[in-house]
């Protein structure tokens, strides 16, 4: 038994895929057929919309977190952020007319700048991230609504001028089938992003920052500029996921997003990504967010309503983390 | 000027109340004073000096004076709770979905509150002490699933507790009573019991120490786990015994909600001294800190401006605070 | 002879308190591999430290390549050329063999790092080195001395001249050792100049060109490792310092009963099937180098740490002990070497520090009985003449050897049968020192047990009845105090070669 195991991860496709992220396809897969067997609507191709559209807008600060989690951190300011960002967002195109494009930019840079002060301070002075991040998640639920006045968001739509942003992540056809073209842009980021994190500097030093921040010091590594900028390029995703939801959800109300970041880290740790920092995955964290979407959406079609989404959130992330903590624990 | 600052400190009643919650004390008057001039300005028609905007102000400090004494003794251990708020509203759901439903009698209902609290506290603890999981996302799952929880039982229905004429109102009489603000006087009998645990019990005792330095506390022999979860036990049944003083006031709760009061619960803990790096903790400061808290939130709606800016502003002080004690920390190493 | 690359002379340096190194003066050469032997705190990690940039001298003068040069911090030594193998690696385990040794200087093509440039580079200087390493391989799969061999192949890399083997072989395998020496003696005759730490003393023969002694801080000597005996190093180590009136003979009757037997304990590598008995009244010394096993022996023992096995008799009752909890039920207590993070409360009170372990009894009904447990403090603060202004005082506020007295008030109090004292005069001033002798010497007295961890000398020799002696996770001898010496007692502490002869 021992010695299947061990042959099975050896297997050169097991070894290219990873262990974990085997099992959790695997686990996709029946999730899917399981779903798939016990509910009829559910195998309408509108499902897939359904979960594409749940899936950007998490995927993304899921992606994002990836590296504060690698460097042993956390970023709880996501969710309340991307509110925050997108709202401000919509409220400077209805305000002062301000072209997409251009508040598509802000957004973003919002999402920046809030990374990187939270980097900056966590790095510098040191606070544990997880207080650092809930300040900043409290502050962001306020700071939406004050800044645009408790403005209710909304992107351009339909047909008005500039609601061709929304076609950044879904196409309708003339007869009227939607097609999910930002899934594309989802894999595309993925491609990037695991790029980044294991053949650039960016991302070796994000993981050494992780796996012992002392040698890396010593190594004469500037240790501060590659902390801050894992916090950047987590802000930065967390205003692309304002955007993606601006594109897939017509009203956005100032001060929700609480709960957010949590399918998010969720997604992450399912992923492989491990809360002592050091090691993480972004197609991991691809897998486990497909594998929280997919949850989140299918089990509404086996008759678990949609008041049962936050009960799975919470029990999902207990159970990603304490199997972290164990198989942590494992290894000295 | 120095001296008389230096003077002013070695008062009596100033050395027993320590430094800060005096100066916490006085930030209370001028805020008083500030929002009494500034709301009639900003907001026509208003007058903060009213007896209404105080008793108004009063029943906002209750329940969350309750919920920041709770994390209090979560904080001292070295941990931190985010689920308190919906912890509260999920026990006032349940116990109010039952009595509507059920019929339950006010009294079980009452003992419910606190029960539920207690066993996500239980729970909680369990994971963080037991299983060395970090508290602040094992309450943040528990948080999630106590909202879930309180919308599934009651069918994502706002729940309304007896009020007005309708029989079994006594509860209310805990928050008010012919004119008189019971609440007030409960919470401060509950703090003074809180407190009388964290300083003159074992429990309070090794609560603050293994805060401070739990590996020498558990090589005392002493088997820390079991005091680190009853942090996290008294902190859920004093969410809910918020429950009760929150029905009291306002009687509806709506599902899925309650998150952003553990954020001001923090906040006053934070602002009333208690060290988010364990092992100090003032009870009276976390009092004087929720009465801040709900001030705030008075003076902001008072001054015309929406509630979201008491949710920046406690970001803020959080972060302040925080970022005061580590540099104060540092330096004295 | 070949030339000299490297001179310290006259090296001071002085911390508070403590003269860590006086007008030390050392020298490696071109292929040479230097060996640098003493006890534990005569200075070698001081010396090297000073080399290395992570202290600054307070005088004397380092010469390198026929150049006076001080190196501000770590980097710049090594970008000089010298490197230091630490004890404890300084690896980042979840990144490859290769991505740890080009660390910080990665090559690029565009942006890319250019993995595959860097493992060819890798695998020239394992080849280099005569070691097979795949350079993919993650850093936290390989064996220590898989790690240790990158740590060099590092070295090499930066363009070291001057390598520093800091206690290189402490968890190697006898084979691991061979393979290791295999690749020093390769260094050596290509040129480097090689210092090398170690307690070993065959390996000091086996390996080293020549040997410096250092003593308190002192440099006594240089000899030529060929023409000396272990016995030469070893004097040259202890040195004939009259110690102040050690112990002639036991002052515990030898008809005193057992109340501590401990068989067969197994924690770890570091504690491998260690039995000993402990009488009432008696002081028995735990004497060893530093990472000899003391402190994880009584750690286990304890029940601070997990144990793979052992059984422990107190009274002649078997007790079972899985946690420090269980431990003080049954009468123990332990003064932890690092008071700061396992003894005391810093934050807290002296009364509340006193009565830590045995709240318990200090509780009437619901609440804590203030006014007993002042009167115990009290009490011990005057019994412990433990200098401060009261007993609210915060135990931070004190000095070290007053803090010491606070944990052994809190035992006292407890009215623990058996004391284990690790290192109970560390970071402590002399006068405070004294005090501390004579309080244990009061204790047995009234019939306590204790045990003392010691890497002083002079304390082992001074307190013990009876000495336990420790090398390498094993007990190596007992001696009773009347036949020990210092000699002796450094003859069991660093005789593992004959230990691992025997066991084949």
């Amino acid at each position: 038994m021992e010695k299947q195991k061990k042959s099975l991860a050896s297997n050169p496709i097991v070894r290219a895929i990873g262990v974990q992220r085997l099992v959790i396809l695997i686990v996709l897969v029946v999730l899917y057929l399981f779903f798939y067997w016990r509910s009829v609507p559910f195998r309408r191709y509108t499902t897939l919309v359904q979960i594409c559209n749940f899936m950007y807008y998490i995927l993304l600060m899921a992606i994002g977190v990836t590296f504060p989690l690698i460097t042993g951190g956390n970023d709880l300011s996501m969710g309340t952020g991307l509110i925050c960002y997108s709202v401000i967002g919509s409220y400077l195109i209805r305000m002062y007319n301000m072209p997409v494009w251009a508040a598509l930019i802000c957004t973003i840079a919002m999402g920046v700048l809030m990374g990187t002060i939270n980097g900056v301070i966590i790095a510098k002075i040191e606070i544990p991230p997880f207080i650092m991040t809930l300040s900043t998640m409290m502050f962001c639920r306020g700071m939406g609504a004050v800044l645009t006045n408790n403005f209710s968001g909304t992107w351009p739509d339909g047909s008005q001028a500039g609601a061709w942003f929304r076609s950044i992540f879904r196409i309708v056809t003339p007869n009227k089938t939607i097609i999910p073209l930002g899934m594309l842009w989802m894999i595309l980021l993925v491609i990037i992003m695991t790029f980044i994190l294991n053949h650039t500097r960016v991302g070796r030093y994000i993981i050494a920052i992780g796996s012992n921040k002392e040698a890396l010091k010593l190594s004469g590594v500037n240790v501060f500029k590659w902390h801050v900028f894992a916090y950047m390029i987590c802000g930065f995703f967390t205003g692309l996921a304002a955007i993606a939801y601006a594109g897939t959800f017509s009203n956005i109300t100032p001060g929700t997003g609480a709960g957010f970041e949590l399918d998010a880290i969720g997604s992450a740790i399912i992923g492989g990504t491990a809360m002592t920092g050091g090691s993480g995955s972004v197609v991991g964290t691809f897998l486990g967010c497909l594998l929280i979407s997919l949850l989140k959406t299918g089990l509404p079609f086996i008759g678990l309503q949609a008041n049962w989404q936050q009960i799975i959130t919470g029990g999902i992330l207990l159970a990603a983390v304490t199997i972290d903590m164990m198989r942590n624990r494992k290894r000295p | 000027m120095k001296e008389a600052l230096n003077k002013f400190k070695s008062l009596k009643l100033v050395r027993m109340m320590g430094f800060n919650r005096v100066v916490l004390i006085g930030v209370i008057i001028l805020m008083y004073i500030l929002f009494t001039i500034l709301s009639p300005i900003l907001h026509q028609g208003t007058n903060f000096a009213q007896v209404s905007r105080l008793l108004s102000a009063l029943n906002y400090g209750y329940f969350i004076g309750f919920l920041a004494l709770g994390v209090t003794f979560v904080i001292a251990t070295g941990n931190i709770d985010f689920s308190i708020g919906p912890v509260m509203f999920c026990s006032a759901l349940i116990s109010g979905y039952c009595m509507k439903q059920y019929a339950f009698p006010l009294w079980l209902c009452l003992i419910m509150c606190v029960l539920i609290g207690a066993v996500f506290g239980t729970v909680g603890g369990a994971f963080v002490a037991y299983l060395h999981l970090p508290s602040f996302i094992t309450s943040m799952a528990l948080m999630q699933v106590a909202k879930g929880l309180g919308s599934v039982f009651t069918k994502t229905q706002t729940v309304s507790w007896p009020q007005g004429d309708a029989p079994n109102t006594w509860f209310r009489n805990f928050v008010r009573y012919k004119g008189i603000p019971t609440g007030l006087i409960f919470l401060i009998v509950v703090a003074i019991i809180c407190a009388i645990v964290l300083n003159h019990t074992r429990a309070g005792r090794y609560i603050i120490c293994l805060g401070a330095n739990k590996e020498a506390v558990r090589l005392s022999g002493v088997d820390t786990r079991r005091w680190e979860m009853l942090a996290f036990i008294i902190c859920g049944a004093l969410a809910g015994f918020a429950a009760i003083f929150y029905v009291g006031a306002y009687t509806t709760v709506q599902p899925g909600m309650g998150d952003t009061f553990n954020n001001e619960a923090i906040a006053a803990c934070v602002m009333g001294g208690t060290s988010m790096a364990g092992g100090l903790a003032s009870i009276l400061g976390t009092v004087i800190g929720a009465f801040i808290v709900a001030l705030m939130q008075e003076g902001i709606l008072a001054m015309g401006f929406s509630i979201s800016y008491q949710y920046a502003l406690t970001g803020l002080i959080v972060l302040g605070a925080v970022i005061a004690d580590t540099l104060s920390r540092r330096r004295s190493n | 002879m070949p030339e000299v690359i490297l001179t310290m002379k006259g090296i001071d340096k002085s911390f508070p308190g403590v003269h860590a190194l006086d007008h030390v003066d050392f020298e490696v050469r071109k292929g040479e591999v230097h060996a640098l032997m003493g006890e534990n705190g005569a200075g070698k990690s001081t010396l090297m430290k000073v080399l290395t940039g992570i202290y600054t001298k307070d005088s004397g003068t380092i010469t390198y390549e026929g150049r006076e040069v001080t190196f501000a911090n770590p980097r710049e030594a090594q970008q000089a050329g010298i490197v230091i193998v630490h004890q404890e690696l300084n690896m980042m385990g979840h990144l490859t063999v290769a991505q740890n040794i080009f660390i910080g200087r990665e090559p690029k093509k565009g942006i890319r790092i250019d993995d595959n440039a860097m493992n060819v580079e890798a695998t020239k200087l394992f080849k280099q080195l005569g070691i097979e390493i795949d350079p993919k391989t993650t850093m936290s799969e390989l064996t220590v001395a898989k790690q240790q061999m990158c740590e060099i192949a590092k070295a090499i890399s930066h363009d070291a001249k001057v390598i520093i083997f800091d206690e290189p072989t402490a968890a190697l395998t006898d084979t691991e050792i061979e393979q290791l020496f295999v690749i020093i003696r390769d260094l050596r005759a290509k040129g480097y100049g090689i210092v090398y730490i170690s307690h070993r003393m065959d390996e000091i023969k086996k390996i080293t060109d020549r040997v410096s002694v250092m003593r308190d801080g002192q440099y006594i000597g240089t000899l030529i490792t060929e023409d000396c005996t272990k016995e030469d190093i070893i004097n040259m180590m202890v040195g004939r310092v009259i110690y102040e009136d050690p112990k002639t003979q036991s002052q515990c009757p030898p008809d005193a009963p057992v109340v501590l037997k401990v068989e067969h304990l197994n924690a770890g590598k570091m504690v491998q099937d260690v039995s000993f008995e402990l009488k009432k009244g008696e002081i028995l010394g735990f004497a060893g180098l530093v990472g000899a096993g003391r402190t994880e022996t009584c750690r286990a023992l304890f029940g601070a740490d997990p144990k793979q096995g052992g059984d422990i008799y107190i009274e002649g009752k078997k007790v079972e002990i899985h946690s420090p909890k269980d431990a003080v039920e049954h009468g123990l207590s332990y003064l932890s070497e690092d008071r700061k993070r396992y003894g005391i409360v810093l934050k807290k009170s002296i009364t509340e520090n006193s009565t830590l372990a045995t709240l318990k009894e200090y509780t009437k009904g619901l609440f804590i009985d203030r006014p007993k447990e002042e009167k115990v403090t009290q009490r011990y603060v005057d019994e412990l003449r433990t200098k401060t202004p009261g007993i609210d005082q915060l135990v931070m506020n004190l000095s070290g050897g007053n803090q010491q007295k606070v944990v052994i008030a809190k035992w006292l109090v407890n009215d623990a049968k058996i004391m284990i004292f690790d290192e109970p005069t560390r970071g402590i001033d002399v006068g405070a020192k004294q005090e501390i002798y004579e309080l244990m010497g009061r204790l047995v007295k009234e019939g306590k047990s204790i045990i003392m961890i010691s890497s002083e000398m002079t304390e082992i020799l001074r307190m013990s009845d009876r000495i336990l002696v420790m090398c390498e996770g094993k007990k190596t001898g007992e001696l009773d105090i009347a036949e020990a010496t210092q000699e002796n007692i450094m003859n069991l502490a660093t005789r593992d070669i004959d230990m691992r002869e025997g066991d084949k």
